[in-house]
């Protein structure tokens, strides 16, 4: 479960973010969508602690964030980033374990996991675990990428418009595929994209953003039927396709 | 294991070259100037300490100009070595107005005793001054005998003089206001000592600035004009050493009495000739020379031309010496300079308004050149190995310190930030990520520095630190080409085989990752 208690962040006078709240049960996907600098990525770094919030609360599964350790709260919380961020120095099976080392892992156990979350991620662990990322197509880096985020089983993920870099055929595969995934991992997953089709495809719940603040939060068909305000309106007028 | 085996390795070097600079402090070391007359004489007194008195000499001879050779006097780098009177008297004391041979003796006796605590021997015989020579067929000569007939006149012929006598007090531009010689600038050359006997003989100059006692006077057929005014003073060689160290080692005095009045001029433009035109091996010449007085036993070697290969074989054992000295040079500096530049380049990369101060100070050590940084280096610590690592430490800074600077701070941005969402510390960023990424860059920075390190230490010879640069430099004092290729080529090849080396050393350690296809 993922709460956020009025969480603001401010850089000298303007605010980025200003009074965003929400809760996403566990098991859920949620997907905050907005234009660019709507604050969507500063509200998701704040909840695993990259940006720090000016003021308000972060909770997951009941534990405040402010706490915590920020690199103890980092560790429990899977990560993905846009073009997945892969260490180009680093194999794949290397780039999905890398935590699990510095934990002091056992190499079997490593092995054994890095394995069975390919397996999840439907890469094949024979052919390209020793290969290093300039060798994997985007789609393949992505699937890397989530399965370098589970490596540590977190309860909760974020991921900040993990599939943006796909092109569009590659993309409708990996959804399917990723929303079929959770279904089996039920983990809490919070997703950062400016692709309303995704996040109405995806989310259990979605969640818009304007100048910092939400503007509306709830199911497709809150969206469509309910629109808050004429800006709901016209953001699915210009960004829904049919 | 591999960087710590390395690591261990290169401390062991360090150590064991400490350990035999300590050695060093037991044997008496004899310095002399860089070119055979002096190299000649101290070579005479190693071999008399040795043969005669039982004692361990370390030759550092061929040091430099008299400014290095006596401030390794004076500073300890040296015990004794043979200098001039004329030099003391007018460049080291910087008086002038003597010119009576035993009336300068004395002046410099008493001086430097009061002055430097140093003590001179009895003048050896010969009286070695500046002679202006030209050729003996040069029709602009024909009827000048005097260097007083040149005078007040424009002379539109090429004059050229060893680099040292272009600088001193008694030296060429006094020379020209005593005679009133009128020489266009452009005219005027200063080179290497060695070099100007070829120059006149090859008529790429006309009138040099000989040595009374130089072989080659003779053997290039050049006639020398008469000092008519009485310009230069005596240049009387005696050998200088020391109170501390004739205290330390009483044989000197004993060498210092056996050597005084030995030598006559034709008996030193003799072995001069035999040194820097015949090439013959110096100690050789010197112990030829001592046998035949009498003044140690054995018997005269003759000498045979050797070829170029035989040349280098029968030197391996100095190859291998120099080879020791240049590779402890260059690895310690290197060494020395990954130390400090690793870490303050990545320190800079946190701090990043230290740039501002480090960067100018760095940039500015690099364009002092070589010469001069050695140079520098002689005041604060004499002479041998440590100044001469120092310098060539500060050289590699540069190289190492920006790459390591600009490696990190290339990194790409989005590496950092998904390393740090998947919590990894800022030490573990730094070890996991930026350093391997930033290996490429650093490597470059330290084949670079490798390069310019190896390179720059054959100028440590001029600071008495040995290496390959020690055989080049008595080369071009010489004009001896083979003893030039002795320390070149190996010198060349080693900065080939080390860059060669940290590239299959990159190839090992850089991520297959991060190569380019």
């Amino acid at each position: 479960m993922i709460e956020l208690k009025n969480v603001s962040k401010f850089f000298g006078e303007n605010h980025a973010v200003k009074n965003v709240s929400f809760k996403l049960e566990t098991g859920m996907i949620g997907c905050i969508i907005g234009t660019s600098g709507c604050g969507k990525t500063t509200t998701l770094k704040m909840i695993n602690r990259l940006i720090e919030p000016s003021s308000g609360e972060v909770l997951v599964d009941g534990m405040a964030a402010r706490d915590e350790d920020p690199i103890n709260w980092r560790r429990k919380i899977g990560y993905v980033i846009q073009k997945a961020g892969l260490l180009p120095h680093l194999t794949i099976k290397e780039n999905i374990s890398i935590l699990a080392k510095i934990k002091n892992r056992k190499p079997e156990y490593i092995d054994e996991r890095v394995q069975e979350l390919m397996k999840v991620v439907d890469l094949p662990f024979e052919e390209i675990s020793n290969r290093y990322p300039k060798e994997l197509s985007g789609g393949q880096q992505q699937r890397v990428g989530i399965a370098r985020a589970l490596m540590e089983n977190p309860p909760v993920m974020l991921m900040d418009e993990p599939f943006g870099a796909l092109d569009p055929i590659t993309r409708n595969s990996m959804h399917d595929e990723f929303y079929n995934l959770n279904q089996k991992l039920g983990k809490t997953i919070l997703i950062v994209t400016h692709d309303m089709n995704e996040a109405f495809k995806l989310a259990d719940k979605v969640i818009l953003m304007n100048h910092g603040e939400i503007v509306q939060m709830g199911t497709q068909k809150d969206f469509t039927e309910k629109p808050a305000n004429e800006f709901v309106r016209s953001f699915l007028a210009e960004h829904l396709n049919a | 294991m591999r960087k710590s085996k390395f690591i261990m390795s290169v401390f062991f070097i360090i150590l064991t070259s400490s350990t035999t600079l300590a050695k060093s402090a037991d044997k008496v070391k004899i310095g002399s100037k860089i070119f055979g007359e002096s190299m000649l004489i101290s070579e005479m007194v190693a071999q008399l300490l040795e043969i005669n008195h039982g004692l361990q000499v370390e030759r550092k001879l061929g040091l430099g100009g008299t400014k290095v050779v006596f401030d390794a006097l004076t500073t300890g780098g040296i015990d004794i070595y043979p200098e001039y009177t004329g030099t003391g008297y007018i460049m080291i004391l910087k008086e002038d107005g003597l010119r009576d041979s035993k009336r300068v003796f004395a002046r410099v006796q008493e001086q430097f005793n009061q002055k430097f605590q140093l003590e001179w021997s009895q003048p050896l015989g010969f009286n070695n001054t500046y002679t202006v020579a030209v050729r003996r067929n040069d029709k602009k000569f024909k009827n000048i005998e005097n260097l007083s007939q040149l005078s007040d006149k424009d002379l539109n012929f090429k004059f050229a003089s060893a680099h040292e006598f272009m600088e001193r007090q008694d030296g060429f531009n006094s020379l020209i206001k005593a005679y009133r010689l009128r020489f266009p600038p452009s005219n005027i050359t200063s080179m290497q000592a060695g070099l100007m006997y070829s120059a006149i003989k090859n008529e790429s100059v006309d009138m040099i600035m000989a040595y009374s006692t130089d072989g080659r006077i003779g053997a290039f057929n050049l006639k020398t004009l008469k000092d008519d005014l009485m310009f230069f003073p005596p240049y009387e060689v005696a050998l200088l050493a020391s109170k501390n160290s004739l205290k330390k080692f009483p044989a000197l005095k004993a060498v210092m009495k056996t050597l005084a009045g030995e030598i006559s001029e034709t008996e030193m433009i003799e072995m001069n000739d035999q040194v820097d035109r015949l090439k013959r091996n110096i100690p050789l010449v010197a112990k030829n020379f001592l046998i035949g007085k009498g003044l140690i036993d054995g018997d005269v070697q003759t000498f045979e031309e050797e070829s170029l290969i035989s040349f280098f074989k029968n030197r391996l054992p100095y190859l291998k010496k120099l080879f020791i000295e240049h590779m402890l040079l260059s690895l310690g500096a290197l060494f020395m300079a990954c130390l400090i530049s690793i870490p303050l380049g990545i320190l800079l990369t946190r701090k990043e308004h230290l740039t501002k101060f480090i960067f100018p100070i760095v940039n500015t050590i690099q364009t002092i050149p070589s010469i001069a940084l050695l140079g520098f280096m002689i005041p604060l610590l004499g002479i041998g190995y440590l100044p001469a690592l120092i310098a060539l430490f500060l050289y590699s800074l540069l190289p190492l310190l920006r790459n390591t600077y600009e490696g990190i701070k290339g990194v790409d941005h989005n590496y950092i930030e998904a390393s740090r969402g998947m919590g990894l510390s800022s030490f573990q960023i730094l070890r996991y990520v930026e350093i391997p990424l930033a290996l490429p860059v650093m490597l470059a920075g330290l084949r670079t520095a490798a390069v310019i390190v190896i390179g720059t230490a054959t100028l440590a010879a001029m600071v008495g630190a040995g290496g390959f640069g020690d055989p080049i430099f008595k080369g071009v004092a010489t004009v001896n080409t083979r003893l030039i290729f002795l320390g070149a080529i190996p010198a060349a090849l080693l900065a080939i085989l080390v860059d060669k080396i940290l590239g299959i050393f990159e190839k090992i350690i850089v991520s297959p990752g991060l190569r380019d296809n």
